[in-house]
């Protein structure tokens, strides 16, 4: 089975994020990683060709060259393949343009199955996955905690949706967002990082795709970003007085109706 | 001239820091605390194969270079030093003479199943009344039909009391001083050989340290670890500056968690209406913390670099364990500073960054020996 992983290089977590003075953009310090929801993608790829002993893991992103780090932890755990689509003159991230590109590599190069993380934990947009599997004419389901192959025609799957969980079965090709649950990515072996460090990731130029060129640049954007706006301060904590707990209890419900008027 | 890290040792640097930080940091204060072998971290950890990391890929290890060894080194120590001890000591000098001068039949007994961490090795030099002055050893080995008598007592041995081989420094003759220096390994379960006292240290807890006793312990032959008798010491030469670079790199491993826990702090923290990191008396102490480590860093890496191309290295390798520990002192120190009392309570991280700290003094040699080497080395014998 030929498995295809959309990736992201994310900023850390606990990266200093600035916005700079123009408010029109960020300036992020240098601790990237490769997105949380994608390992859980990347894991489960390795696991189904684990399984069933066959098959290929390939790994793509559409973003600077610094993402080929992001590549190479995943070669490291286990994929056996990466290809970077270079956005270097590019540099649009609108979720339609970046699903355009990832789509029209997946097309090119073939594919059975296609996994990716439910969304990028920078941006939050939740759009690349199902947008590519528009563009592509494939099926997808979102949110996916549960996965398991079906006979290889395809796969049955458990997916989040509000207040529980549904079953679907779905027929390959298809594209599958990865939620936390799904499995638990692995810590990288030292056969696996020597690989990753040693493994030559081909650049391939997202325009010699097929696309045409209006669609993929900077004025293909349906999104303008107005500004940046940094979160509100969270207000000062109000510690609630009172001799008993009864007493704190009706000053909070006071409170509650007179301040807040939540109640 | 080039400072920066080749593409590949970045993402070996990027990948050990999470590695360590999902399996090690989460556990460094139950290790501290317990002071307990952490056989489950030790589990985690050392199936992935990290314990190779010196050793050809032919046998399973990972062929780093001294660079990527040092960013290993500084980087799990960063995350604990107790744990980070023990598993050095497997890395390096547990099984450098097993892996060099052993037999095949001895490596598949000891080295592979210590890279694997079904293992675990340890090496002796130290006993109750020698440390650095290595001529003063006492344990004596002898030869006996086939193989070596061994005699003695070892102390502060890493992973000593735990360990299921060691190579033992003894002397064939006290008389020769350095030149009756030899090392044999000794196997658990060897008859004679046992464990002592277990050291209650300050810090580095977690790291079991204690005395191994040698009474009368018979070894064969193929023990004798070397290619010709009375050349111990030169052995030793040769993985000194190594195992001096390495505690360079713990210190600044040490150094680095406790200026992230300043920072940290010092920006979060509210006095007088405003993060204390606006104080001037505040930043003072992050510029010279970080004037320290950089200093520190550019030491360290440049010894591993000059080793790593054969180019003389003692002085360098002695100055970098020296200066990187002292820097690594005084960065627990102001972090105890910056965070107040609390950096004095048991509940509060910033005193055992101050305790583990301390432990990097005495390995690799003291400061005043190293001291009294880098002086005699660069004024020469007059």
């Amino acid at each position: 089975m030929n498995i295809i992983v959309f990736v992201k290089q994310v900023a850390d977590t606990e990266a200093r994020i600035l916005i700079k003075s123009d408010q029109k953009a960020l300036e992020i310090e240098n601790k990237y990683n490769l997105n949380f929801f994608d390992e859980f993608a990347v894991e489960e790829a390795i696991r189904i060709k684990e399984k069933l002993k066959d098959g290929q893991v390939t790994v793509c992103t559409y973003g600077p060259k610094r993402a080929l780090e992001a590549l190479r932890t995943a070669i490291a755990m286990g994929a056996d393949r990466a290809v970077l689509l270079d956005n270097t003159g590019l540099e649009a991230d609108d979720p339609l343009i970046v699903a355009r590109i990832l789509a029209a590599f997946a097309s090119q190069d073939g594919f059975d199955l296609i996994l990716c993380g439910r969304q990028a934990i920078d941006d939050e947009n939740a759009n690349v996955g199902p947008m590519a599997a528009e563009f592509l004419g494939i099926p997808h389901v979102s949110a996916v905690v549960n996965l398991e192959v079906v006979d290889g025609q395809g796969v049955k799957v458990e997916s989040e949706v509000e207040g529980g969980k549904q079953i679907i079965e779905v027929t390959l090709p298809a594209l599958l967002s990865a939620q936390k649950g799904l499995n638990t990515p692995r810590v990288p072996l030292i056969t696996g990082v020597m690989k990753a460090m040693k493994a030559a990731i081909p650049t391939v130029d997202p325009t010699s795709l097929g696309i045409p060129k209006e669609e993929i640049g900077p004025d293909a954007s349906k999104v303008v970003t107005l500004s940046y706006e940094p979160p509100q301060q969270r207000p000062p904590v109000k510690i609630i007085e009172g001799q008993t707990p009864a007493e704190k209890v009706r000053n909070l419900i006071k409170v509650l109706k007179e301040e807040s008027k939540v109640l | 001239m080039n400072f920066a890290l080749t593409e590949e040792q970045e993402f070996f640097k990027k990948t050990i820091a999470d590695t360590v930080d999902r399996i090690v940091t989460p556990k460094a204060r139950e290790i501290d605390e317990k002071d307990e072998f952490p056989w489950e971290v030790w589990r985690d950890f050392t199936k992935l194969g990290y314990i190779g990391l010196r050793y050809p890929e032919e046998i399973g290890g990972m062929n780093a270079d001294k660079v990527m060894c040092m960013i290993f080194y500084e980087e799990i120590a960063r995350g604990s030093v107790g744990f980070a001890q023990s598993v050095i000591m497997n890395i390096l000098m547990g099984t450098y003479f097993i892996f060099r001068f052993g037999s095949e039949e001895i490596k598949k007994r000891c080295l592979y199943p210590a890279m694997r961490g079904e293992k675990i090795a340890t090496m002796c030099f130290t006993e109750d009344q020698s440390g650095s002055d290595l001529g003063a050893t006492r344990t004596r080995a002898v030869r006996d039909g086939d193989g070596w008598r061994i005699n003695g007592t070892k102390m502060w041995i890493t992973n000593g009391p735990i360990c299921d081989f060691c190579t033992v420094l003894a002397t064939l003759d006290p008389q020769k001083g350095l030149k009756g220096l030899n090392f044999f390994l000794v196997e658990k379960g060897t008859p004679g050989f046992s464990t002592g006292q277990i050291i209650n240290k300050l810090g580095c807890r977690g790291t079991v340290t204690g005395e191994l006793v040698f009474d009368d312990v018979w070894v064969p032959y193929e023990n004798f670890l070397g290619e010709e008798l009375g050349k111990g010491v030169y052995y030793v030469g040769d993985i000194l500056d190594e195992v001096r670079l390495m505690t360079g790199a713990m210190a600044l491993g040490i150094a680095r968690g406790a200026y992230a826990e300043a920072l940290e702090f010092a920006r979060k923290r509210i006095a007088f209406g405003q993060p204390i990191g606006n104080f001037q008396l505040m930043r003072e102490k992050f510029a010279e913390m970080d004037t320290l480590l950089n200093t520190a860093r550019l030491m360290v890496y440049y010894g591993a670099w000059l080793l790593e191309k054969g180019m003389e290295s003692r002085v360098v390798a002695a100055e970098a364990k020296m200066y990187a520990t002292e820097a690594c002192l005084k960065v627990v120190d102001e972090l105890t500073r910056i965070y107040g009392a609390n950096a004095f309570a048991y509940e509060y991280t910033p005193q055992r960054y101050f305790r583990d700290a301390r432990f990097l003094l005495y390995g690799g040699g003291t400061h005043e020996v190293l001291r009294d080497f880098i002086g005699r080395t660069i004024i020469g014998r007059l």
